[in-house]
């Protein structure tokens, strides 16, 4: 007889017989799952990292808020709805958040990358559910002072949702178990310019706040999703996989895969979304570095992300000296993260 | 038929790395070294000056000029110039005196200045070359300031004359907002600087100016000479050396030592001047961040990506920057210079 031993705090040790790990672990998944809130702007890999936590039985989606960035907000909003409603989860809540950066101004958006109506130009019908009466930040605080260190977040877009929870309130950013953050480049060149990324360029300000909240943070740049692509053929593979979702993801794909052509030469999309969903259910296939992650605010590097990997001594303090670490993603296990992406978006 | 030396002229803030390369420089029969310019950065402008003026008496070099440079960076170059009419008139001396006094006294210009005179003395000892209090030096700096030097000196050589600056860049960018010829006269801007090094943090707004002149500029950036480290047993090995030079070094080098024995970031990029075969390099435009938490920051853009917008790196013109350093080779050559000597 073989034997399965937790070390959880609450089953104490358990002894079955190994046929059954597998049956026990899936209700083991099902009887905790993870609590889960999306910050998003839907946006095409936006989509498909929303999808892929639909498909993920682990997970228990407290609801999506929005935010502006592959869109603006409002159109963010609809999709996000439009999405739940897809997958069959019309009844997920669906926070509205801010509709530009902490400084106000006009939000930027890259239309031009996901179609104007950000899911590729595939103008699905209106959703019928409405969203939430609570803004973004809001609801966060609320979901979050709910079950105290049992929330992850994942955001997908600029942070000004997670900047105005913090704000809202102090004891917020210790609460969240697990704040997982697509944005910013590590020693590599951004995305918008040389200097920065998209969704910290989105607001700098935010994002500075964010990262240096306290929290447990753990931020996935450009420099490891541009590390992770689906080719034209894996695109093929998808479009003629049973996947419950692959249709109406290929189609979407199709305005994306088009703008990476012209943009980078390169025949495929990045996994942006989808990747830094993966790094929080999955943070085995990537290593991290703790550092302190500080956000320029001005010039023309604003939106630059500056790690002090914490090599050097410095002369005298720094910007950087008196705040709490973040882990950065180093190196990612491509295959690994690939296989994970194709397993759940093919999955009936 | 041997190629002729190389016209050099050393952009310096003395400095014992400085001490180094300068020594390096007049041991390397590639070049020609035909005049120092002096700025602030391990010590003031004026110890800079005096120190320079020290180290060519150690050398028995006393007919190469030294000519003063900026005491502040750029952008408090040009708020002294227009705070004070005087700055640039008698009160000079008193400013050279001593610079922090002098601006305190000064109404209008208590904008916390000594702040934005990084001086790195914690690294190279009070007098910049650790500690030693050498007798002041007999020679005097040449009328003429640093940039109008390096205005005549790219005029009166056209294409033929390289500055290899080891400090903020100041003086560069004074010469090249003075003379608008500069850029296209001088014949190589050798600089070490990037990566967050201190000398563009040191003055920011000035290496912006040079990086986007148009001149053909080379950076050498503290990613390279971080690879570059002089051992103790390399010390030792000097130390045991006869020449002049290496027996001057090792007594300055004691209030230098880090745990990892120290970089040649001043000698490497002197070396990337003498022979330029020894680093490799991409080339691309160079942009600095001159505000903010990232001050000094330098962002390299060489072009192998494109963007959807308008940048700030669009257009501008390119440099080359060293990415790889031969170091064993680079170490090599600075001890055989300093050695032979």
């Amino acid at each position: 007889m073989d034997y399965l031993t937790t070390n959880g705090d609450e089953e104490g040790v358990m002894i079955v017989e190994n046929a059954q790990i597998d049956a026990v672990l899936g209700f083991h998944a099902n009887s905790h799952r993870e609590k889960l809130l999306i910050d998003t702007d839907p946006g095409i890999d936006d989509a498909m990292a929303i999808f892929m936590a639909f498909q993920s039985p682990e997970l228990e989606i407290l609801g999506l808020t929005t935010i502006f960035g592959n869109t603006s907000t409002e159109i963010a909003t609809q999709n996000a709805l439009r999405l739940c409603e897809i997958a069959g989860f019309s009844g997920i809540p669906v926070a509205e958040g801010s509709a530009g950066p902490l400084k106000g101004g006009i939000p930027r958006v890259a239309d031009f990358i996901h179609g104007s109506d950000g899911l590729g130009n595939t103008y699905l019908p209106p959703a019928k559910a409405k969203k939430s009466e609570k803004s973004a930040s809001e609801f966060l605080v609320e979901k979050v002072s709910e079950y105290p260190g049992e929330v992850s977040i994942l955001a997908l877009g600029p942070l000004t949702n997670l900047a105005l929870a913090i704000k809202r309130d102090s004891s917020f950013a210790s609460k969240v178990k697990r704040l997982v953050i697509l944005g910013g480049a590590f020693f590599a060149l951004g995305n918008v310019n040389p200097a920065a990324e998209a969704n910290i360029y989105g607001d700098p300000e935010a994002a500075d706040v964010v990262f240096t909240s306290g929290a447990n943070i753990a931020v996935v740049g450009i420099n490891i999703t541009t590390q992770v692509m689906f080719t034209d053929d894996d695109l093929l593979e998808l479009r003629q996989s049973k996947g419950k979702y692959c249709k109406i993801l290929c189609e979407m794909c199709q305005f994306y895969r088009d703008w990476h052509v012209k943009s980078d030469g390169v025949h495929g999309v990045f996994l942006h979304d989808p990747v830094s969903f993966v790094a929080l259910v999955r943070p085995d296939l990537f290593t991290f570095k703790k550092g302190v992650v500080r956000v320029e605010t001005q010039g023309i590097c604003a939106g630059h992300t500056l790690l002090d990997q914490g090599l050097k001594k410095w002369g005298s303090s720094n910007p950087w000296t008196e705040c709490s670490p973040v882990s950065v993603a180093w190196t990612v296990n491509v295959k690994g993260v690939l296989d994970y992406i194709r397993k759940l978006l093919m999955k009936p | 038929m041997a190629a002729q030396p190389k016209k050099i002229i050393i952009d310096t803030d003395p400095g014992i790395d400085d001490a180094m390369a300068i020594f390096v420089a007049l041991r390397s029969p590639e070049v020609e070294v035909i005049g120092l310019t002096t700025i602030y950065g391990n010590v003031y402008t004026t110890l800079a000056t005096t120190n320079a003026l020290h180290l060519l008496e150690v050398a028995g070099r006393t007919d190469i000029p030294v000519a003063e440079g900026s005491h502040v960076s750029i952008t408090l170059e040009d708020k002294l110039v227009l705070a004070s009419g005087t700055y640039m008139g008698k009160s000079i001396r008193e400013f050279r005196r001593d610079p922090l006094i002098f601006l305190q006294k000064k109404k209008g210009l208590n904008l916390s200045i000594t702040k934005k005179l990084r001086i790195a003395d914690f690294v190279h000892g009070k007098d910049g070359l650790g500690n030693q209090n050498f007798p002041p030096p007999k020679g005097k700096p040449i009328e003429q300031s640093a940039a109008k030097f390096l205005i005549e000196q790219a005029k009166l050589y056209p294409g033929k004359v390289t500055v290899v600056a080891l400090g903020p860049l100041t003086n560069i960018a004074l010469a090249i907002q003075q003379d608008p010829a500069f850029s296209k006269n001088i014949g190589q801007i050798v600089l070490l600087g990037g990566a967050f090094f201190a000398n563009i943090f040191g003055d920011p707004d000035a290496a912006d100016i040079v990086f986007t002149s148009g001149a053909d500029v080379v950076a050498v950036g503290i990613n390279v000479t971080h690879q570059v480290v002089f051992t103790d047993a390399d010390r030792e090995k000097l130390s045991r050396s006869d020449g002049k030079f290496a027996q001057y070094l090792c007594k300055i080098l004691d209030v230098f030592c880090l745990d990892v024995g120290v970089y040649l970031h001043d000698p490497a990029t002197i070396l990337a001047a003498v022979d330029p075969s020894l680093m490799t390099y991409t080339e691309g435009v160079v942009r600095v961040q001159t505000s903010g938490i990232t001050k000094g920051l330098t962002i390299l853009y060489n072009k192998q990506k494109r963007f959807g917008e308008v940048t700030e790196w669009t257009d501008k013109p390119t440099v080359k920057v060293a990415v790889t350093a031969d170091a064993p080779a680079l170490v090599k050559l600075v001890m055989e210079r300093l050695m032979d000597s």
